[in-house]
């Protein structure tokens, strides 16, 4: 839907930015590409390199092909935990100097992980190629950690996991939602864990881990920025090529059996004043067709202050104060995500009815031209400003390459959203939009309501 | 896009460009205790050094492209910083800052009136409704807003998009600036979502420690209101955001900074057209109530029942954004809370195991900021981590920076400029800071300089000075019935509801 035209003026309007909007942002799209080259070293390490020279800066990014997904009963959040002692030592690095050399030297580095990979990465000027390199062969070769060092990330992981979320309003609600909906293991439970798992984590754990996943033949490096593609191969061949491999990690079943019926639970939050309503349906993997029409279709359902869900609930019923939606881009069968925030006092069952008959209406009304040409729009956006920088650069190459197996995605990926059409919409909301493929968790807020401010 | 994000730390690195951008950054926070903590060694063990990392022992010296600049016959200065990349990145940023026109300007009576006013704009202009404004950005995949911000003297218009929807982006840029009529339909539905925004506002510990912090160290100066409240909410109608808009948005107090892939000589008369008609007007008052000098350190606890942990802020007031003071404070606060390879950090999370993070910040404004160092910690803890920061505190100011510690601050200080060339809004951000403060024209050219320059004794003149551990603004947001007791063993407690009452004492 757009909203209701009120004028001729509107018409006119909307016609010329439509008009103007499609051959403009489709060949800026064109312009952002990014050229880069790949190598494979004898020890199966995949090196991906591009060049940018208009900065002297270079960022470094190392994709494991390992995340919260391998993680087996009892030890959950242990892929993250394992990230944290990533900087706490290894053959050639004291505890804490890494980061310390980063930073004394310019730069900044942090580390990441989700289901499906762990991703380390530094930032730094372009006389540090050296340094750079060195500390993340270093700590791809081992680790030099110990019973203190691991209770010391144990404390700060569950620090983390009470800033993020048993210490905030709908803290537990995402982490319900992906319980509730999962039956396989491997995405059901979250990426932070379990205060009980964190507390089960051991040396040996740790030990076997890196054993297991950390391997050159199971990571990707992408450099980007400004370097020499030569230089940066005789680089990495002198750090990372004396690296042993390894055997291949385990396969993990990432299979989701069909969901039969609808699933629903309702929690009480101690933190939260309001309720709120949040919907999961099982979708298909990333960057696979049926995803990328479902990422337009999010956009057109909650981009923006003229989507459908903004203007129906926010604008015209005045029954919500924000609603969203998104398709989750995973290497597994992802989850299309919803959220609405109720205004205190409206019927939640409402709600939901209003928001089900809006998700209705991509099944049997194709989307209009002025919608699918805006969530291109912002598809092409998105894409340009992914690559404003080496280290957005940099992780994109390296993740695509761990995650899709096409560390090209970042040049192809915008085609591919380009290309989806009405019936495209129109299909995937009747293939996953369906009462039985749902999950919906309803928290109810249980903090004393608000005196006077 | 969720929950997806497990970062070993805060993430800086992708901070680094949003604090620079903002003129009224607000780094980070700190406290004070009564009795200065016994000097026991609490501190950190040392990182260990193996020293067998490649190092390039030279510092890349760098120099900031300077924007083109412009000032209209109407006062409206226009800065411009086109992208160097080649290709260009065929995007466009732009902000309009107005001085004058941010929450500092508030009515007494009705704080966030600067907020509501601004975040109207895009809600409807003489010739264009708000569903017409909303339709056309989005259809361009391009972003407009607008915003003023609690402390801040100004509010912000941005606009970006495709740089060849530049002239529809000035266009609507200036529309919504000079021509809003806060039509009463919208007004109505954005009060409403306000007034329940602040409900969830009030369950979030970090707000509020932030608010209760500042309310104690800015007393009467406007820099201490930090939300708006139902009850200033409802005075407020189109007359009354009109009357705002009118006294308070003027061309010769604004600058427009641009960043991207435009061209200079095609984009100043479209500029010129599109806000040439803007009224120069006249200067804002920038003259406030002097901020409190206390003579002890209290204690602010905001009970906030099944809090898992507590949020801990200790600091006073700081520096105005000229201040001599600006590069010994910036390196004192690096040494002890700058990052997550400064004293804290190291001692409360790599040490101790108390939290995720703990850092030091500070600001500086047109007016005096703050400097304070803040923390989330476990409950049971509280105790512990208050005399970690304490200890921290103290040593900062008894005992001089060691030189190679100051060295290694100082180098990563400067190294780390070769960063901001990646991006030219960093660039552009350091102009508009040069703009509004008057900094002198070679000032970012100096600026590593300037660093290089500060002494040990330095810093601990600019410790004895910020950091007042004898009279600061402790402020605690967590269970009460917890740790209340543990916090009297600091100074004098007063305790608040998460509604900002006071509750006790």
């Amino acid at each position: 839907m757009r909203i209701v035209v009120r004028s001729a003026a509107v018409v006119l309007l909307s016609l010329c930015s439509l008009i103007a909007a499609l051959p403009q942002t489709e060949s800026a799209a064109k312009k952002a590409q990014v050229k880069f080259r790949e190598f494979r070293l004898e020890n199966g390490l995949r090196l991906i390199v591009a060049e940018d020279h208009h900065a002297p800066v270079y960022s470094i990014a190392v994709s494991y092909n390992v995340g919260s997904r391998d993680e087996r009963r009892g030890r959950t959040g242990f892929a993250h935990l394992f990230e944290h002692m990533m900087f706490k030592g290894s053959g050639n690095v004291g505890d804490g100097e890494h980061s310390l050399l980063i930073a004394n030297n310019g730069g900044g580095d942090n580390g990441t992980t989700d289901e499906d990979r762990t991703l380390y990465y530094e930032t730094l000027p372009k006389n540090q190629l050296d340094l750079g390199m060195f500390l993340e062969a270093d700590r791809m070769s081992g680790l030099d950690i110990t019973q203190e060092s691991l209770d010391n990330q144990r404390n700060a992981v569950q620090e983390e996991r009470r800033l993020r979320v048993d210490n905030q309003p709908y803290g537990k609600t995402f982490e319900t939602v992906s319980n509730l909906a999962y039956e396989n293991f491997a995405y059901q439970h979250s990426v932070i864990g379990s205060m009980d798992d964190l507390n089960a984590a051991s040396v040996d754990d740790v030990k076997k881990f890196f054993s297991v996943y950390y391997a050159p033949n199971n990571a990707v490096v992408a450099i980007v920025g400004d370097v020499n593609t030569d230089e940066v191969l005789a680089k990495a061949k002198q750090y990372f090529g004396k690296i042993k491999s390894n055997t291949a990690p385990p396969q993990i079943d990432m299979d989701e059996p069909t969901q039969e019926k609808e699933k629903r639970t309702t929690i009480e939050d101690p933190l939260a004043r309001l309720p709120r309503i949040s919907v999961a349906y099982h979708i298909s993997q990333g960057e696979t067709d049926d995803y990328f029409a479902l990422s337009l279709l999010s956009t057109i359902l909650s981009s923006g202050q003229s989507s459908r869900l903004y203007t129906k609930l926010v604008k015209r019923d005045q029954v919500a104060t924000g609603a969203f939606g998104f398709a989750e881009d995973k290497r597994g069968p992802g989850l299309f995500q919803l959220s609405v925030s109720p205004r205190p006092g409206k019927d939640l069952g409402e709600i939901e009815k209003t928001l089900y008959a809006e998700l209705d209406r991509f099944k049997k009304e194709p989307v209009t031209d002025s919608e699918l040409q805006k969530a291109k729009n912002f598809a092409i956006r998105s894409h340009i400003s992914s690559m404003s920088s080496s280290l957005g650069i940099a992780v994109n190459l390296a993740d695509d390459a761990v995650n899709f197996n096409d560390p090209n995605l970042i040049n192809t990926e915008v085609d591919k959203l380009l290309a989806v059409k009405k019936e495209d919409i129109m299909r995937v909301a009747n293939k996953y939009f369906t009462d039985n493929n749902r999950t919906v968790v309803i928290t109810q807020p249980k903090a004393k309501p608000a005196g006077n401010q | 896009m969720l929950q997806t994000i497990r970062l070993r730390k805060t993430n800086q690195l992708f901070m680094t460009t949003i604090v620079t951008l903002l003129v009224s950054a607000m780094v980070i926070l700190p406290v004070s205790a009564k009795q200065a903590v016994p000097g026991q060694k609490t501190t950190g063990k040392n990182t260990k050094i193996k020293g067998k990392a490649p190092v390039n022992k030279d510092v890349l010296k760098v120099t900031l492209p300077k924007p083109y600049e412009a000032t209209l016959k109407n006062g409206l200065t226009v800065l411009i910083l086109q992208d160097s990349r080649s290709p260009k990145l065929p995007t466009v940023s732009m902000q309009l800052q107005i001085a004058g026109a941010g929450d500092l300007f508030d009515p007494k009576d009705i704080p966030g009136l600067a907020s509501v006013t601004a975040s109207m704009l895009r809600e409807g202009t003489k010739t264009r409704t708000s569903d017409q404004i909303s339709a056309a950005i989005d259809e361009a995949g391009a972003s407009l807003g607008a915003g003023a911000g609690f402390g801040s003297s100004a509010a912000t218009v941005t606009a970006s998009g495709i740089s060849d929807n530049i002239d529809m982006l000035l266009d609507y840029m200036a529309d919504i600036t000079l021509n809003p009529v806060f039509p009463e339909k919208e007004l109505t539905r954005q009060l409403t979502n306000q007034k329940i925004g602040l409900q969830n506002l009030r369950t979030n510990a970090a707000f509020l420690a932030n608010e209760r912090f500042n309310k104690a160290v800015y007393g009467d100066h406007p820099a201490s209101v930090r939300t708006t409240s139902a009850d200033a909410l409802a005075k407020i109608t189109p007359e009354t955001l009109k009357a705002f808009h009118d006294s308070h948005y003027w061309a010769g107090n604004a600058i427009l900074a641009i960043a991207g892939d435009v061209d200079i000589k095609d984009v100043m008369p479209k500029i010129e057209k599109a806000f040439g008609s803007w009224e120069k007007g006249t200067s804002p008052d920038m003259k406030w109530p002097e901020p409190p000098t206390p003579a002890k350190s209290t204690i602010y606890l905001v009970d906030r029942p099944n809090s898992v942990q507590t949020n801990l802020v200790l600091g006073n007031l700081g520096i105005t954004r000229t201040n001599p003071d600006y590069f010994p404070l910036l390196v004192m606060n690096r040494v002890v809370g700058g990052g997550a390879t400064a004293r804290l950090f190291m001692n409360l999370r790599e040490d101790k195991g108390y939290t995720y993070g703990a850092y030091s910040g500070f600001s500086s404004l047109q007016y005096p900021g703050t400097w304070s160092a803040s923390s989330e910690v476990r409950t049971d803890v509280t105790d512990g981590s208050m005399k970690e920061f304490m200890y921290e505190l103290n040593r900062i100011r008894n005992e001089k920076v060691p030189e190679k510690e100051l060295e290694e601050v100082k180098r990563s200080l400067i190294a780390s400029f070769a960063l901001s060339l990646e991006n030219p809004q960093s660039a552009l951000s350091n102009a508009i800071v040069s703009k509004i403060y008057h900094l002198p024209a070679n000032y970012w050219d100096t600026y590593t300089d300037k660093i290089a320059a500060i002494t040990a004794d330095d810093v601990q003149r600019a410790a004895k000075k910020y950091v007042a551990v004898d009279h600061m603004t402790i402020v605690a947001v967590g269970d009460g019935n917890k740790i209340k007791d543990i916090l009297k063993k600091y100074g004098d407690v007063e305790v608040y509801s998460i509604d900002g009452q006071k509750v006790g004492s």
